[in-house]
């Protein structure tokens, strides 16, 4: 570790200015990312076409050695502040649209979810630069997990979100016979249904995870205060409200426009409880 | 015929060409079926041509939108008059004088028939048939030794440009016809027309055509039912892979089935909104998407506000060809562009034609004077090594001619610049 330290100290300078520059040239490729979609979203423009997957991967590329840099500067996982976790999010969404897109070999979607994730890094390379706390608890095994599957099922819940939204404006538009910007620009209905409920489940069973995670780092500590935890609670609510959409969806037979706008509720709490809990709030997740 | 009215009105770039034709816009159904040329018909009709010196290659294209016959003549006007004879008023004698045939030159042709690969001369904008139909005509005159080099190259350029524009652009984008349509609308709400269950309420023409159109898609899964079963079994043996159900067992099937096209003749609804909540209530949680075709109307328009049900009239479904017809209106200056790309790349080939027996000549001339200085050389080496001294030279020559003639060829050579080339190696113009 103490290696580790010197080493980092010793090229601090070069992560610096590359973190500094990452942090204006993440938004910007994003947003190039955002007008090369809509072009293949709006017009199918083949050299958009051509050039939406290897921008893609580039963004990815340099997202990923920022990411890095950040956990080589502060010497652990960049997720202790609000800009961190949104940076850490738009990464993890960005991920999955990159693998939904080579499996399904659709980038039909791709504007709405790179929209989404330019939004994310956008506010988080905005938003305050104030150096993170370095903590102990970041370097407990149990904690990091618990960090790492709450942003996984963070993103899982944008990319559900987002394929709620565009289910239900196609559905709209079926259902009213009146065909306009999304119609025969998407995937089919049952596709989107399917990407939604699949997300969501994703993000289920990785928020279940993380509370679990939570909870037995809590017992471990011995922590007392999770009934006045802003961020518990909204965390507990937001766990209830996906477990009874996916319990409905089973037994009552819920069919793709209520999951869908479980969906968009469920990414709404998510980012009042991200909000909340971390400028409005005190508590064990105030860092 | 007088020569006069079909001078070309200028000489574009490009090799001699003439084109000469008739189409939906110029002649109406009863000239344009006598003019008509079917596969057998269409060689022999190019074998006539071809006899005719005046002629050195043709291509004769014939839809039952369009006949065209496009040719590289020896002598222009010549050949304009042969082809308006053998190929036109031999069918249709009056359809010269009556102004029904069009004729073009040159540069002209080019483009033309880059258009109509392109579907933008199609009655329906964009029509993707047109394409196959260009191959059926090249291939048949290929098989008669009616193209050369040029024609060749001309319906390279025009497959090459129709395929573009159905990959890189709108143009063939959405149905335009009411059969179609509702094989569109399936393909937005379900994944896979394979394992769509369609039902088909009524067995006249409109579901013949939808029918069709789902097959040709890839559907496999299809029921008709009519009030007359009699009429529903001769329907089935038709279209074929289509299963029979009693007409009184339609409301039992849309437990099961996910598109439903209703097609009769009814004055009343046959499927009313009480009946669609029953057997939504039955079904699994999955969209169902309802097609009416009939008018009046066959499916209570309350039928639609059924949570899952997608109810779509002939007037909705006229609003999606609409604007499919909008979109691929959108999307002609895209095609222009590609028509245009492909031309200029058709003109550049030409124009390489143009330096070739140059570069065949500057080729032979420096294979004459390797083989002129080795063989002056050869008693000086030993016997073994000949092989490998003209091996090494003439690997020498080809090197030394590679540039210049790719050049030549790739670039387009004004008369001076080929003149100039001539000179610096000496070359005879004459030969």
């Amino acid at each position: 570790m103490v290696g580790l330290r010197f080493l980092s100290e010793e090229v601090n300078p070069p992560v610096q200015s590359f973190l500094a520059a990452a942090t204006v040239l993440l938004p910007l490729a994003y947003l190039l990312l955002v007008v090369v979609y809509g072009a293949l979203f709006f017009s199918r423009h083949p050299r958009a076409e051509r050039w939406a997957p290897p921008l893609l991967l580039g963004t990815l590329a340099l997202h990923l050695a920022y990411l890095v840099g950040l956990g080589f500067k502060w010497h652990q996982l960049p997720a202790a502040t609000v800009p961190q976790a949104l940076t850490v999010v738009a990464f993890a969404t960005a991920v999955v649209y990159a693998l939904v897109e080579r499996l399904g070999k659709d980038r039909s979607t791709g504007v709405w979810l790179v929209a989404l994730i330019f939004l994310f890094q956008l506010l988080s390379s905005l938003l305050d630069r104030s150096d993170p706390p370095v903590l102990d608890l970041f370097q407990s095994p149990l904690f990091v997990i618990h960090i790492c599957l709450a942003l996984l099922g963070y993103a899982a819940f944008v990319i559900a979100g987002a394929y709620g939204f565009l289910f239900l404006r196609l559905y709209r538009e079926l259902k009213s016979g009146r065909f306009r910007l999304f119609y025969g620009r998407l995937p089919p209905l049952e596709v989107l249904d399917r990407m939604t409920s699949g997300a969501l489940m994703v993000g289920f069973v990785a928020l279940t995870g993380a509370v679990a995670c939570g909870l037995g780092w809590a017992m471990k500590i011995g922590y007392q205060g999770w009934m006045t935890d802003t961020k518990i609670l909204l965390t507990i609510a937001t766990w209830l409200l996906y477990a009874a959409a996916l319990l409905l969806r089973r037994l009552r037979h819920w069919q793709g426009r209520q999951t869908a706008w479980v969906s968009l509720a469920g990414l709404v709490a998510i980012l009042v409880s991200m909000i909340t809990s971390n400028f409005l709030a005190q508590g064990l997740h105030n860092f | 015929m007088p020569d006069s009215p079909y001078l070309p009105e200028r000489l574009t770039e490009g090799p001699s060409l003439v084109l000469v034709g008739t189409d939906y816009r110029h002649a109406p159904l009863e000239i344009r079926e006598r003019v008509a040329f079917g596969k057998d018909d269409t060689s022999d009709a190019l074998v006539h041509l071809l006899a005719r010196p005046e002629i050195g290659e043709a291509c004769l294209l014939s839809t039952c939108n369009r006949t065209e016959v496009y040719v590289r003549p020896c002598d222009e006007q010549q050949a304009l008059r042969s082809v308006v004879e053998e190929i036109f008023e031999a069918r249709a004698p009056q359809v010269e004088s009556q102004g029904r045939l069009y004729v073009k030159w040159h540069g002209e042709v080019a483009s033309h028939l880059l258009s109509v690969a392109s579907g933008l001369e199609s009655m329906v904008l964009g029509e993707p048939e047109i394409l196959g139909q260009i191959h059926q005509s090249a291939a048949a005159a290929e098989s008669v030794g009616a193209t050369g080099d040029v024609l060749k190259r001309l319906l390279r350029a025009a497959f090459n440009a129709g395929r573009r524009a159905r990959a890189e652009t709108g143009i063939t984008t959405g149905a335009v016809s009411f059969g179609y349509s509702a094989v569109e609308l399936a393909r937005n709400i379900f994944s896979n027309l394979e394992r769509t269950k369609v039902l088909l309420v009524g067995a006249g023409d409109i579901a013949r055509q939808v029918a069709r159109n789902l097959l040709e898609r890839g559907a496999k899964n299809l029921t008709v039912t009519n009030r007359s079963l009699e009429r529903a079994e001769s329907f089935a043996a038709e279209v074929g892979n289509v299963q029979v159900l009693p007409f009184d067992s339609r409301v039992e099937a849309l437990r099961e089935a996910d598109l439903v096209v209703v097609s009769t003749a009814a004055e009343e609804p046959v499927l009313t909104r009480e009946q669609m909540r029953r057997g939504m209530a039955r079904r699994k949680p999955r969209a169902l998407l309802l097609v009416d075709l009939s008018v009046p109307r066959n499916i209570e328009p309350q039928a639609g506000t059924l949570d899952n049900v997608f109810l779509h009239d002939i007037d909705s479904l006229d609003h999606l060809i609409q604007r499919n017809l909008k979109r691929r209106r959108e999307a002609v200056p895209q095609v222009e562009e590609i028509i245009e790309e492909e031309l200029n790349h058709f003109r550049k080939a030409y124009q390489g034609r143009k330096a070739e027996p140059l570069v065949a000549q500057l080729q032979r001339q420096g294979e004459a004077i390797r083989a002129q200085e080795v063989e002056a050389a050869l008693a000086r080496f030993p016997e073994d090594t000949h092989e490998h001294l003209h091996r090494l030279t003439r690997a020498l020559v080809r090197k030394l001619l590679h540039h210049p003639s790719t050049r030549l060829r790739r670039e387009q050579q004004e008369e001076s610049q080929l003149a100039l080339v001539r000179e610096l190696f000496k070359l005879d113009p004459e030969e």
